[in-house]
C-alpha cells in the first residue's frame, strides 16, 4: 500500500514528472536561447512562471463553460501523468503489464483532444481556429508516430516497453536497425507536442494563443504543465525504444546514461525549432500523408522481413 | 556542393552560436558603454551664459524655460521630462554654456527632479 | 463552411504598430480583408506649420523611429532648394552614408520580422543582433541610435575622422558576411522558401496602379529607384545598383531586400573611401523667401517625397509628406484573397509595415 502510494506520488509519479517537466521546459529554453545567442532564464524560471500562473486571476469569456473549461486541464494533467508511470526510467518500471506501449500512446493522445475541445468551448475567435488546427495537425502525424511506434514492438515481439527493453539487452539497441522508424518518432513526437516548426495550432503570429488564447491564471497554468510533462514522457518513452539496451549493473551507471541520451535528444529538440520555419497546415499534411507514412510503411516492411 | 554548403549555413551559425558566449549585456547589473558623443543629460555653465534665449527660442520641445526681468536678472529653467535630447540648444548656444554629457537619463520619483534652475541671476548675486 | 471575419489588430501580437485588419476567413482560406488606418495620426503636418524651421527638424525626426534620418534628410534638402544654399559636398556624403546605414538597418529589422513570422525566431535573433551593430555606429558618429539629429539646416552636425571611418568599415565587413549567410539562408532553407515562394504575388501593372515604390515595386520587376531616378546629391556621383526581381512574390521580396543590404553596404564602403575633405555646414538665414519645392528621395521602404511651401517667415506655410507605406497598405486588401489564414502575417510583412509613417 505504502509502496504504490510512493510510486504514484513520488517516484515515478507525480512529484518526479513535474520536476523533470519543469526541469525540460528550463533545458529547452536555455539551449534555445543559446542558439539565438541569448543567455536564457534561470533554472527557477519555468516553477516561478507556474507558481506566477496559479496566483493570477482566472478568467474566461461570459458564455464559456466554466465546468469543462476547469476539467480538461485536470483530464490532460491526469493522462500524461498516467502514462509517465508505465514508461520505465532508466530501465525501473514498478506497474509494467503485457500491452502497456499501448495505453501509453492512448493516454499521450487525451491532452491533444482536450486541447481542441478547451479550443472549441473557450468561445474565442482564435482559440476556435486554434482548435481546429490542432486537431487537423492531430491526423497528419499521429498516424506515422504510431506506425513508427511498431516498429520496436513488432521487432522485440511484445506490447510491453520493459520486455522490447530486454529484447534490446539481446539484440542490441533498435535505433541500429530502424534509424528511420526513430527519426520518423521523433517528427512525430515534435508534432504531438506541438514545437516549432509543428505549432500550427499555437502560431502566435496566426492565431495568437491558439486554443488557449482565453485561458488563464491556474488553468493555463495546468497546461503549460500538461505540456512540459507530456515532453518529458515522450523523450522518456523514445529513449526507451530505440536506446534502451543498456543492462548496467551498477544502477547509478544506467542513470547515468538515460540522463545524457535524454539531453541529447533535448537538444535535438531544441535545435529543430530553431532551424526550421513553420510549416503551413497545408504543407504539413502534405508532409505526413505524402512522405511520413510511406516511410513509415517502408521501415515496418523492413523490420518485418528482419523478424521473419 | 556549394548548394549542400549553403543548406548548413543556419545550421552552423545555430552551433556557432553555442559555442560563443552570449552577447545580452546584463544592463543594470553591468556597465554599458556610452560612446563619448552619446547625447544624454544636459549640463550647464552658468558662468557663459549671456541670457540671450536662443536655447528657448529653439528648443523643439519645449523643455528651457526663460523668465527676463532685464538684461541681467533672469532665470533658466530646464524640464528634463520634456527634453528630447535633440541637441539643438547645444547647436543654438553661441558661448558653450549649455551641452550634452554621455550620462543616462533615468526615470525619477522626485518632483523636485522634474524642474531643474540652470540659472537663477538674483540667488548667485545676493 | 460558413464565413467569419477575424480581426487583425489594433492589439495583435502580429503587428508591432496599431493598424486594424478585419479579414474575412472560411476554414482556413482567406477570402478578403479590409484595413482601417489612424491609429498613430500626431497630426504633424499641421505641427510642422506652427514651429520654426529649426524645430521642424526634430519634430520631422519623429515622423518614424527607423527611417529617421531620411525624412530629416529630405526636409533640410527642401529647405535648403528654397533658400538656395549648397551645402558642402562632405556635408552630403555624411548625409548619404547615413540614409545607407540607416537602409541596412531596416532591411535587416525588416527581414528578422518575417523570419519571427514565420517561425524562424533564430534568424530574427541573429539579424537584430546583426542590426544592432549599424546601430551602434549610428550612435558612435552622431551619439542617439535612433533619433540621430545628424542633420541641421546647412549640413551636418558632425564630421567624421580617419579613426572613426576605420571603425565603421571594420564593422562593415563583418556584416557583409552575415549577410551574405542570410542569403544562403532564404535561398536554400526548404520551410522558408515554402512559406514564402508565390505566396501573393503582386504584377507590375498593378504596383503602377496603385502607385506603389520601393523593394515591393522592384520585387514586382518595376524598376524604380529614387537614388537613381531623382539624382539627389551626392548619388548623382555615386553608381547606384538596382536590384529587381520578376516574381512579385513574398519570396522576391526578400530576396529584394537582402541584395539591397549588400548593395548598400558597398555604397557605405565606397561613400567612406570617396568622402571630399572641407567643412560640414554652411550658414543658413532662419527666415526662408517665399517659394515652393518638391524634394524626392529613397526611404529604406521606397519614394519619399516632401512638399514645402514657405510664405516667407520663419515658419513653413504648408509642409507635406508622402510616406512609401501608405501606398503599399492600400493594395493589402487587394493581396488578402485567395491566400490561406497561415499567409497573412508573411503578406503583412512583405508591405513592411510603418504605421507611425503613413499616419503621420
Amino acid at each position: 500500500m505504502f509502496r504504490s502510494l510512493f510510486h504514484l506520488l513520488v517516484f515515478p509519479g507525480f512529484l518526479f514528472l513535474v520536476i523533470s517537466g519543469l526541469t525540460f521546459e528550463w533545458l529547452d529554453r536555455k539551449f534555445l536561447a543559446r542558439f539565438q545567442r541569448r543567455v536564457g532564464p534561470p533554472w527557477y524560471q519555468p516553477l516561478a512562471d507556474l507558481i506566477k500562473l496559479f496566483s493570477k486571476e482566472d478568467l474566461l469569456p461570459k458564455n464559456a463553460n466554466d465546468f469543462l473549461a476547469t476539467l480538461l486541464p485536470l483530464i490532460s494533467l491526469s493522462s500524461v501523468l498516467t502514462a509517465g508511470l508505465y514508461v520505465p526510467i532508466a530501465g525501473y518500471t514498478p506497474f509494467s503489464f503485457e500491452g502497456d506501449l499501448i495505453v501509453i500512446i492512448f493516454l499521450m493522445s487525451v491532452p491533444t483532444l482536450a486541447y481542441y475541445l478547451a479550443g472549441i468551448i473557450s468561445l474565442g475567435i482564435y482559440s476556435v481556429l486554434g482548435g481546429g488546427r490542432s486537431l487537423l495537425q492531430f491526423f497528419s502525424y499521429e498516424v506515422p508516430l504510431l506506425i513508427a511506434l511498431s516498429g520496436p514492438a513488432i521487432l522485440g515481439r511484445s506490447w510491453s516497453v520493459s520486455t522490447i527493453m530486454e529484447t534490446q539487452g539481446r539484440l542490441g539497441p533498435f535505433i541500429i536497425f530502424q534509424p528511420l522508424g526513430f527519426v520518423l518518432a521523433v517528427v512525430g513526437l515534435i508534432g504531438k507536442l506541438k514545437r516549432d516548426p509543428f505549432d500550427i495550432p499555437k502560431a502566435t503570429s496566426e492565431v495568437v494563443g491558439g486554443s488557449l488564447t482565453e485561458f488563464s491564471g491556474a488553468k493555463l497554468g495546468f497546461w503549460n504543465l500538461v505540456m512540459d510533462i507530456q515532453a518529458v514522457v515522450g523523450i522518456f518513452l523514445l529513449i526507451d525504444l530505440y536506446f534502451g539496451w543498456i543492462k548496467m549493473s551498477h544502477p547509478i551507471l544506467a542513470i547515468a546514461i538515460f540522463v545524457i541520451e535524454c539531453l541529447i535528444l533535448i537538444l535535438v529538440l531544441s535545435g529543430t525549432s530553431a532551424i526550421f520555419a513553420r510549416l503551413r497546415i497545408d504543407q504539413l499534411a502534405g508532409l505526413g500523408w505524402r512522405i511520413l507514412v510511406p516511410l513509415a510503411l517502408l521501415q515496418i516492411g523492413f523490420v518485418i522481413l528482419m523478424g521473419v | 556542393m556549394d548548394k549542400i554548403k549553403k543548406r548548413f549555413t543556419l545550421l552552423n551559425a545555430v552551433v556557432e552560436a553555442m559555442i560563443k558566449q552570449p552577447e545580452t549585456i546584463k544592463y543594470p547589473f553591468a556597465a554599458m558603454e556610452l560612446p563619448e558623443g552619446f547625447r544624454g543629460a544636459i549640463v550647464f555653465d552658468p558662468d557663459k551664459c549671456s541670457g540671450c534665449g536662443l536655447c528657448v527660442r529653439d528648443c523643439p520641445a519645449e523643455a528651457l524655460h526663460i523668465n527676463k526681468k532685464s538684461r541681467e536678472e533672469y532665470t533658466l529653467l530646464h524640464y528634463p521630462a520634456r527634453c528630447a535630447y535633440c541637441g539643438q540648444c547645444e547647436d543654438s548656444c553661441r558661448h558653450g554654456a549649455i551641452s550634452h554629457s554621455n550620462k543616462l537619463v533615468g526615470a525619477t520619483t522626485h518632483k523636485d527632479d522634474w524642474v531643474l534652475v540652470f540659472k537663477d541671476s538674483k540667488a548667485s548675486q545676493e | 463552411m460558413d464565413k467569419i471575419s477575424i480581426p487583425i489588430g489594433p492589439q495583435h501580437p502580429l503587428l508591432k504598430e496599431p493598424l486594424s485588419m478585419m479579414v474575412d476567413i472560411s476554414g482556413e482560406k482567406v477570402l478578403g480583408g479590409s484595413l482601417r488606418l489612424g491609429y498613430v495620426h500626431r497630426g504633424i503636418e499641421r505641427l510642422a506649420q506652427q514651429r520654426t524651421y529649426v524645430q521642424n527638424i526634430h519634430l520631422i525626426e519623429r515622423i518614424c523611429g527607423i527611417c529617421s534620418h531620411v525624412h530629416t534628410t529630405t526636409y533640410c534638402y527642401a529647405v535648403e532648394a528654397l533658400l538656395g544654399i549648397e551645402i558642402p559636398p562632405r556635408a552630403q556624403y555624411i548625409r548619404a552614408l547615413m540614409c545607407e546605414l540607416e537602409r541596412i538597418h531596416s532591411h535587416l529589422l525588416w527581414l528578422g520580422i518575417l523570419a519571427k513570422h514565420i517561425g524562424l525566431d533564430t534568424i530574427f535573433m541573429h539579424t537584430w543582433h546583426d542590426r544592432e551593430m549599424v546601430l551602434d555606429i549610428m550612435e558612435e558618429v552622431s551619439g542617439g541610435r535612433i533619433s540621430h539629429a545628424a542633420n541641421q539646416i546647412g549640413g551636418v552636425r558632425f564630421d567624421l575622422d580617419e579613426e572613426k571611418g576605420e571603425m565603421i568599415r571594420k564593422i562593415l565587413i563583418k556584416l557583409h558576411s552575415q549577410v551574405e549567410g542570410l542569403l544562403d539562408v532564404i535561398e536554400s532553407e526548404p520551410a522558408a522558401i515554402a512559406r514564402t515562394k508565390g505566396v501573393a504575388p503582386i504584377s507590375p501593372d498593378l504596383i503602377k496602379a496603385y502607385g506603389v515604390v520601393g523593394p515591393i515595386a522592384r520585387a514586382s520587376g518595376v524598376d524604380v529607384d529614387m537614388r537613381r531616378d531623382a539624382s539627389l546629391p551626392p548619388y548623382d556621383q555615386l553608381e547606384v545598383k538596382v536590384i529587381t526581381h520578376s516574381d512579385g512574390d513574398a519570396w522576391a521580396r526578400t530576396f529584394v531586400r537582402v541584395e539591397e543590404t549588400r548593395v548598400s553596404l558597398n555604397l557605405c564602403e565606397t561613400i567612406i573611401r570617396e568622402m571630399p575633405r572641407g567643412d560640414v555646414v554652411v550658414h543658413a538665414p532662419r527666415r526662408v523667401p517665399e517659394g515652393e519645392v518638391i524634394i524626392r528621395s529613397e526611404a529604406p521602404r521606397g519614394e519619399l517625397f516632401y512638399y514645402l511651401r514657405s510664405d516667407g517667415s520663419d515658419k513653413p506655410a504648408r509642409l507635406k509628406v508622402r510616406t512609401p507605406t501608405l501606398a503599399a497598405l492600400s493594395l493589402l486588401p487587394v493581396q488578402l484573397s485567395e491566400i490561406n489564414v497561415a499567409d497573412i502575417p508573411v503578406v503583412l510583412a512583405g508591405v513592411d509595415l510603418c504605421i507611425a509613417c503613413a499616419d503621420r
